[in-house]
């Protein structure tokens, strides 16, 4: 739910119940006042009445020839202090209609006899009166209200308007780009402390990201620039013919140890760009497709281990991801299956919407299982591989809605590539 | 045939320089930009070793010269990045190749040679070692003019070889120009001995001299004596 929205629901809800609550207690106020001023008057009618029969000693109804204005009854036993004011509805001969009136009942002594005195006031009029002052009062009100709404949300808009502009930059903020994000200063002490705060921040994250990179290309340059010395004077060594056999054999560990320590290096460094994020472009990878083309790139080494290798297309399995990586990633799985395997042995990768299976015959593994992805964790330590493809493999699949498993099953060495539900 | 080489770790060009003289070529060294760009304004060269990391500047703003003053040169970057957009990008500015560093020598040599071929298109488009003659064009080889049908791995082995006469070749090298140096295999070396054999069986069965010398755990030497 949008901020707006958010605060707008509440403030018509509020401001629904103060609307209905006013209205009642308006309306409740007015019919009271009103009822007092009638009462008021029927009482004054009453000491009238009581006055003429003081005076005459009798009622004459002929002086009131307004209509069940005054009528009088047997009081029956009735006390004699009895005196109340009810509503009542009397028939209206003209209109065809009941009415309502106010009446006050008491018992008056006329002559010998006892009477129940009832005085009656239409309340048509006041009713009109009530009403149309509620109904005016209301729609005041009413209008009130819907101008204090939108008067709100002009403000809201304005008010809110840095905060959506901070946002806006906080979206497009790119850490490639070396900086951290230019927000303007503001008038509301809020916003400019939030302002400042992000601004800040990110100049932090920019900085020290920028410095991490520079920091690996540094490290690389570093080493790769004497590595590639050594490997050079070395070249130029073995050009020398004047060397014993085992001088020369020397010679070959010195240069393929700075081979393997580049590429060590290399591997390393790859595994600390992945963990930086600093591979930032991502596309959709169809892995059928790169597998295909890997497998072929692959064919003379599958070729010289006679193995055969089973592609089963169950259905596309596609991922977001950096291309780079994705190739990265299948080259360490081709190669790992190829180089662990036997002779004439089998690969069999299997695609399905949510998996990526490859499986390879190879013999069982002397390492525990779990450390498998572990840096340098190697089923001999003596061989010539880094002992980091798998490790490479873990953390690009870490980067990416990816899980990867192992299993060991007949003779076969299965790695599984799930997609997992984080999207 | 001129080269220049940019490279700010003067051992390094020394060495790279000592190795392409051997095989004939007139070399000069420059180890700042500056005096690269200097050079590169003065004279004319066949081709252009150029390290992108130098200390006063960036290589392919020597790229970008060579290519504003429409120079003829054959331009190779190396460099200590192995990042594909550096090797994008060079491409895009008009290097004609990108070589990663550590690298092995003959692997330079080769590069250069490859190079310097394309570009002297116009001229001759066969290299003759003896009875050996390789058309880089239509990619045959014959040998006392018979042809030696090869295979691809085997056609680049043997120019490989004809690039580097009387080089030692190790075998990672060997490797690394065959399959690229992300495949590190150990089957590789297996293969490489297999290849080796079949160019060896196939050049000596047209009546080939054998070439092909082995050197006692370190590779093979392309040579006539």
């Amino acid at each position: 739910m949008k901020l707006f929205d958010s605060t707008n629901l509440y403030y018509i809800l509020f401001s629904t119940l103060t609307y209905i609550f006013v209205g009642v207690a308006f309306y409740l106020v007015v019919e009271h006042v009103i009822y007092q001023e009638v009462e008021e008057r029927l009482t004054v009618e009453r000491r009238d009445f009581e006055k003429f029969i003081e005076t005459h000693g009798m009622w004459d109804e002929s002086c009131y020839f307004v209509e069940n204005k005054i009528e009088l009854d047997t009081a029956g036993n009735l006390p004699a202090n009895y005196a109340i004011f009810k509503d009542t509805l009397l028939y209206n001969r003209y209109d065809n209609e009941y009415v309502p009136f106010r009446e006050h009942s008491f018992i008056s002594t006329i002559g010998p006899t006892q009477y129940k005195v009832s005085i009656r006031k239409s309340l048509i009029e006041s009713n009109k009166l009530l009403k149309s002052i509620t109904g005016t009062m209301l729609i005041v009100l009413s209008i009130g209200l819907l101008l204090l709404f939108l008067f709100q949300r002009r403000i809201a808009r304005t008010i809110w308007e840095p905060f959506y502009a901070t946002l806006a930059s906080a979206k497009a903020f790119d850490l490639n780009e070396g900086r951290g994000m230019a927000l303007r200063e503001e008038k509301i002490f809020e916003f400019n402390e939030l302002n400042s705060v992000l601004t800040k921040m990110t100049d932090k994250i920019a900085r020290d990201y920028t410095s991490l990179k520079e920091f690996t290309e540094n490290a690389a340059h570093e080493i790769q620039t004497p590595l590639a010395l050594i490997n050079s004077r070395v070249e130029e060594l073995i050009q020398q013919s004047n060397f014993s056999d085992e001088q020369m054999r020397w010679i070959q560990n010195i240069h393929e140890s700075s081979i393997r320590l580049s590429r060590l290096h290399q591997a390393l460094l790859l595994l600390s760009k992945i963990d930086n994020g600093q591979f930032f472009e991502h596309t959709a990878i169809d892995f059928h497709a790169r597998i295909t083309t890997k497998l072929q790139e692959l064919e003379e080494f599958i070729a010289h281990k006679s193995l055969t290798v089973t592609v089963t297309p169950g259905a596309s399995f596609e991922v977001e991801m950096n291309p780079t990586l994705a190739d990265v990633l299948i080259t360490n799985l081709l190669t790992n299956a190829i180089r662990h395997n036997v002779p004439d042995g089998r690969i069999d990768i299997t695609l399905t919407a949510t998996t990526l299976t490859v499986a390879n015959t190879g013999a069982p593994l002397t390492i525990d299982p779990d450390r498998l992805f572990e840096r340098f964790k190697k089923q001999r330590q003596s061989s010539a591989s880094l002992g980091l493809g798998l490790a490479i493999v873990k953390k690009i699949c870490d980067n990416y809605p990816l899980d990867i498993h192992y299993q060991y099953h007949n003779s076969s060495h299965t790695l599984v590539l799930r997609k997992t539900a984080r999207a | 045939m001129k080269i220049l080489i940019i490279e700010d770790e003067r051992d390094l060009a020394e060495s790279i320089a000592a190795h392409l003289t051997k095989d004939g070529f007139v070399t000069e060294t420059v180890f700042d930009f500056e005096s690269a760009e200097e050079k590169i304004n003065l004279y004319t060269y066949d081709c252009v070793i150029v390290d992108i990391n130098l200390p006063d500047g960036v290589g392919f703003d020597l790229v970008e010269i060579l290519k504003k003053i429409k120079a003829s040169s054959g331009i190779i970057i190396i460099s200590a990045r192995n990042a594909l957009e550096d090797k994008i990008r060079s491409l895009e500015i008009g290097s004609d190749d990108y070589l990663t560093k550590p690298f092995h020598l003959s692997e330079l040599t080769a590069r250069v040679k490859s190079i310097l071929r394309r570009r002297h298109f116009g001229g001759s488009n066969e290299i003759r070692f003896h009875e050996i003659l390789v058309n880089y064009t239509s990619r045959t080889v014959l040998v006392n003019q018979t042809e030696v049908p090869l295979s691809k791995k085997e056609y680049d082995l043997l120019l490989y070889f004809m690039s580097n006469i009387d080089v030692a070749l190790t075998k990672p090298a060997m490797a690394e120009h065959l399959w690229g140096d992300n495949i590190d295999l150990a089957d590789s070396f297996d293969m490489l001995y297999s290849h080796i054999k079949n160019l060896r069986k196939k050049l000596t069965d047209k009546g080939c001299k054998d070439y092909i010398q082995s050197i006692y755990g370190i590779g093979y030497k392309f040579s006539d004596n």
